[in-house]
């Protein structure tokens, strides 16, 4: 039986490659699939291995965000507001309250500030680590600082929970402050985890951003200078890794940022390495702003009753969110829903960045690039 | 001790109206870091090339659409800001635009700020404002088969979402 099928069989016919002397040029539509962080969809044409030009397709995800809060009150609108990006949703939030509460002329008690910057550090903390996971460690290959990231990431969580009653969409900052106070127990846990947190970036340095594979995936690709960066308006860690010094916490402090000490990580060299470096050097930044926070914090009322109405007018607030920085235009018009909402985030800000990153690269670094800009589909659809 | 020395927003409103005294209906401190200047519709490069070139306000944060349909009008915002200059990194300025409903067109302002190229799209979408001179106006976030009116506008609604 083996001797007669072995004979029946031919054998394979040689796989020849040829190459054709014009066009050789091929689009391909990568997506809509879902690359870690929502559905997104990259038109490429490539020559050979080589990424020739890219045409970012979005809108798989986009749901109407801006249309939908013309028809909801100023309060209803928060936990839809901040779906776009749920892991980054105090920033979102927080970014939607602060032109609503400058509308309605409410200012919030210094408690209720810090409380709200100790629960936007974690979420910056929780979000990068997010990024750290998925983005830069799936996308290069690397599942063991997956698995350390997430599993980090969970502990943050958990006191988010503690702290607002919520994993990741906490609809924790309604005009006029933040919803409860700090829990009991809460600031030595918190202490107790950022010690420990400290010691793990000492390890996440070792096993990721100091390994020689890593390095040698993302140094020197996805080049953005300086200029083309002020150019282009990119916003958040993608702007500070191409050498701008700018962040809002610091050129509109907002929340309790006037009062902590911190500083801005900036790189020169405008690579996807120099993106990696800045969230990692955010991190740590994070650390000691909540540790100040928690030594500052003051004593006292933690929200004021706002109105449900909002007077007539614009108001612009904005946040520095983990993904750039975050405007939202509020327009009112003396009713309870606001007649317009604008939302300018920094993932669709970045968007305008991809098609230049990709370009002349292997296809092989397009996960590396794409990665380094932390751009979340949901949250530039809106 | 004001009028010594006069704010950042004011001094960029000061520079704005000498250079351009027709052009510029209203130009306003809305509180600190915030100017809001509304402007004719046919000046928005000038003004642009202005800003960008000599003032230093190098990006858009934004390009929104308003609809005003008891007034038949659409009024265009661009929120301009600065990189490149720190003392100004704080300020953004709101142009604002006023188009006639029936016929809102505006020119493109990509060829002076290039990160206005999404935002244009997306307001020519949601808002059907035609940016003169864009080099790409497609549709950017609805379906393919999207057919109809531009969504954004007052008077569409989506009673299945409980619009009424």
């Amino acid at each position: 039986m083996t001797t007669e099928t072995t004979q029946m069989k031919p054998p394979a016919p040689p796989i020849t490659i040829t190459k054709t002397q014009e066009p050789s040029t091929l689009d391909v539509s990568v997506g809509p699939q879902h690359p870690g962080s929502g559905h997104f969809r990259m038109l490429i044409r490539v020559d050979g291995d080589y990424i020739v030009s890219v045409d970012p397709d979005i809108g798989y995800v986009h749901r109407g965000c801006e249309k939908i809060a013309e028809y909801r009150n100023y309060v209803s609108n928060i936990p839809h507001l901040e779906r776009p990006c749920i892991i980054d949703a105090i920033h979102l939030n927080w970014a939607y309250v602060l032109p609503v509460e400058e509308l309605q002329g409410v200012v919030v008690p210094p408690r209720g500030q810090y409380i709200s910057t100790i629960a936007a550090e974690m979420n910056r903390i929780m979000s990068h680590l997010y990024w750290l996971a998925i983005n830069a460690g799936v996308f290069s290959g690397h599942t063991t600082i997956f698995m350390w990231a997430f599993g980090d990431r969970d502990l943050f969580i958990e006191l988010a929970e503690m702290l607002t009653g919520a994993r990741l969409t906490y609809s924790f900052l309604p005009p006029g402050g933040p919803r409860r106070d700090l829990p009991f127990g809460f600031e030595d846990k918190l202490s107790k985890l950022l010690d420990y947190f400290e010691n793990r970036l000492v390890e996440y340095d070792h096993i990721f951003f100091s390994n020689p594979l890593v390095v040698s995936r993302a140094k020197g690709i996805g080049v953005l200078t300086r200029e083309e960066a002020m150019e282009l308006g990119v916003a958040g860690p993608v702007l500070r890794g191409s050498g701008v010094k700018y962040d809002v916490r610091k050129v509109e402090p907002y929340g309790a940022y006037g009062d902590v000490d911190f500083e801005i990580p900036t790189f020169e060299e405008g690579d996807s390495y120099a993106r990696f470096l800045v969230r990692f050097e955010e991190m740590k930044q994070s650390v000691k702003i909540l540790r100040q926070c928690l030594q500052k914090i003051p004593k006292g009322p933690i929200a004021r009753k706002a109105p449900l109405v909002a007077p007539e007018g614009e108001a612009a607030g904005r946040v520095e969110s983990s993904r750039g920085e975050y405007t939202v235009m509020v327009m009112g018009d003396n009713s309870d829903k606001p007649y317009r909402v604008k939302i300018m985030n920094g993932s669709f800000r970045n968007l305008a960045a991809l098609p230049f990153l990709i370009r002349n690269v292997h296809v092989a670094d397009m996960p590396i690039i794409y990665g380094s800009l932390d751009y979340w589909p949901v949250e530039a659809d809106r | 001790m004001n009028q010594a020395t006069p704010s950042k927003e004011e001094e960029t409103i000061s520079q704005l109206k000498a250079r351009f005294p027709d052009a510029i209906m209203v130009a306003k401190v809305d509180r600190p870091h915030r100017v809001t200047i509304h402007f004719e519709k046919n000046h928005l490069l000038e003004i642009a090339k202005f800003m960008h070139d000599e003032l230093g306000f190098d990006h858009v944060k934004g390009v929104a659409g308003i609809d005003h349909p008891t007034h038949r009008k659409i009024e265009v915002l661009y929120f301009a800001g600065s990189y490149s200059k720190p003392e100004i990194q704080d300020l953004i300025v709101i142009l604002k635009a006023e188009l006639p409903r029936e016929d809102a067109t505006i020119a493109s302002a990509v060829s002076v700020w290039p990160s206005s190229h999404f935002h244009e799209r997306e307001t020519f979408e949601m808002f059907g404002v035609k940016f003169e001179g864009h080099p790409d106006l497609r549709k950017l976030l609805t379906l393919d088969n999207w057919e109809g009116p531009p969504p954004m506008l007052k008077d569409i609604k989506f009673p299945e979402m409980g619009q009424r």
